[in-house]
């Protein structure tokens, strides 16, 4: 029974595999950030769907994978809005189904500037099981993951708010995250922060379609962790990671990506590989309303 | 000891936006000072070009197509990118326009694509006109 949704999502993941190859993929641009984000909105009317994973490894407790599904789309050219599906498999314990987020983003300029702002909202409603890192704030620490999975049994209503700085220069992308998360229950504030900087290792396209040439890859890094609460601010007892990234785009329409993370404190997980495969289905939007015009 | 890892990390990721912008800088002087000419420079590289064209066919059908469909006469809200009013726009304008987009008219900002592959579409754009 446990493992019922693991089913139910591999079932979902085989259908939408199997839709791809039907389906006309979009070109994403965004960068390849697992935790930062980046000012680039999701392309009106175009559905992303991202299947990612990370597995940890900590100085206590067992080894895990954590696995999210994310479903990104662009309602607006200034808006995008993103659902996600969360789950884990801790060796040695159990998997369990974590819970939900649904995210949303803004872009309030409507023109290009050195640095561009996007105003970034999040519900979150996870168990205290979630393993996804998909931020760190506060003192979020590798003790949080050490109990079985059986005993992290609270759900948390979280609402998590984000200032991102995107900039594009000569082919590069720099982002800056500012993160404040409060927990809906009597906790205090929180903050973190998620910087990143990427660029693909050829800027011009060659005329020809290739898999392997340079302009289809992307190479960056990423820093992100806690900064304590609105009453302690600080980074001491916090937990930060350094992950350098790796991402493909082969030519029908499938983005890859890995990036192996270094804990950089005493609190941090020691070590984390995360990957993930997502493809772009262009003006889904549009299709749905013409099924029904 | 914590300490030294985080002092160390945060200098790696200064050390490596340093030598984005470093790198950067001595790419455009070695290839022409590619992101700071002017935009005449540019329409010498890209456009009328047949290599650059060929490749900003293949971003095109890669990022556009879908919405303004393969030979640009625009589906639904999109362009008709052969219009008069847009092949009477300047080379470097259509690729202003692709940096901004018109984010109210649902035309997204093309920023997270480097400015190179930018004047690639726009000098695929240009040959339009003719068909």
């Amino acid at each position: 029974m446990r493992f019922a949704w693991i089913r139910c999502v591999l079932w979902l993941s085989a259908l939408i595999v199997a839709g791809t190859a039907a389906a006309r993929p979009a070109g994403a641009q965004e960068p390849p950030y697992f935790v930062a984000y980046g000012q680039a909105m999701e392309e009106p009317g175009n559905l992303e769907i991202n299947f990612n994973a990370s597995y940890g490894t900590q100085r206590g407790g067992n080894d895990y994978i954590a696995y999210w599904t994310e479903f990104e789309y662009g309602a607006t050219g200034w808006w995008t809005t993103e659902f996600y599906l969360d789950g884990q498999s801790t060796f040695h314990d159990s998997s369990v189904f974590t819970g939900f987020r649904w995210e949303n983003r803004f872009h309030p300029l409507m023109k290009q500037h050195w640095i561009n702002p996007v105003l970034y909202v999040e519900y979150e409603n996870t168990t205290e099981a979630d393993k996804t890192m998909k931020e760190v704030v506060g003192f979020d620490g590798q003790d949080d993951f050490v109990p079985r999975n059986s005993e992290l049994n609270g759900t948390d209503h979280e609402l998590e708010t984000k200032i991102i700085l995107g900039s594009n220069f000569k082919g590069w992308d720099v982002s800056e995250n500012f993160i404040g998360e409060k927990n809906l229950g009597h906790e205090p504030w929180e903050f973190g922060y998620a910087v990143g900087a990427s660029r693909p290792l050829r800027l011009e396209a060659t005329p020809r379609e290739c898999t392997f040439c340079r302009e289809n890859f992307v190479a960056g890094a990423e820093m992100y962790g806690g900064l304590g609460t609105v009453s302690n601010f600080t980074l001491n007892g916090t937990s930060h990671y350094f992950a350098p990234i790796l991402a493909w785009r082969l030519p029908n329409g499938w983005n890859l990506r890995i990036s192996p993370t270094f804990g950089l404190t005493d609190a941090s997980h020691l070590f984390m590989l995360r990957f993930g495969a997502s493809y772009e289905f262009a003006e889904l939007g549009r299709k749905l309303r013409s099924l029904f015009q | 000891m914590r300490n030294f890892g985080f002092c160390g990390a945060i200098l790696v990721v200064t050390a490596s936006v340093a030598l984005a912008a470093g790198s950067g800088g001595a790419r455009g002087k070695a290839a022409g000072a590619t992101a700071q000419s002017a935009p005449n420079d540019k329409e010498q590289m890209y456009i009328g070009r047949a290599d650059q064209i060929r490749a900003g066919d293949k971003l095109f059908r890669q990022h556009c197509a879908e919405c303004h469909g393969a030979d640009g006469h625009g589906i639904g809200r999109a362009a008709n990118l052969q219009s008069p009013h847009v092949q009477a726009k300047s080379p470097a304008e259509l690729v202003e326009f692709l940096r901004n987009g018109n984010l109210w008219k649902g035309m997204p900002s093309w920023a997270g694509l480097p400015e190179e592959r930018r004047w690639q579409i726009v000098a695929y754009i240009k040959t339009l006109r003719a068909q």
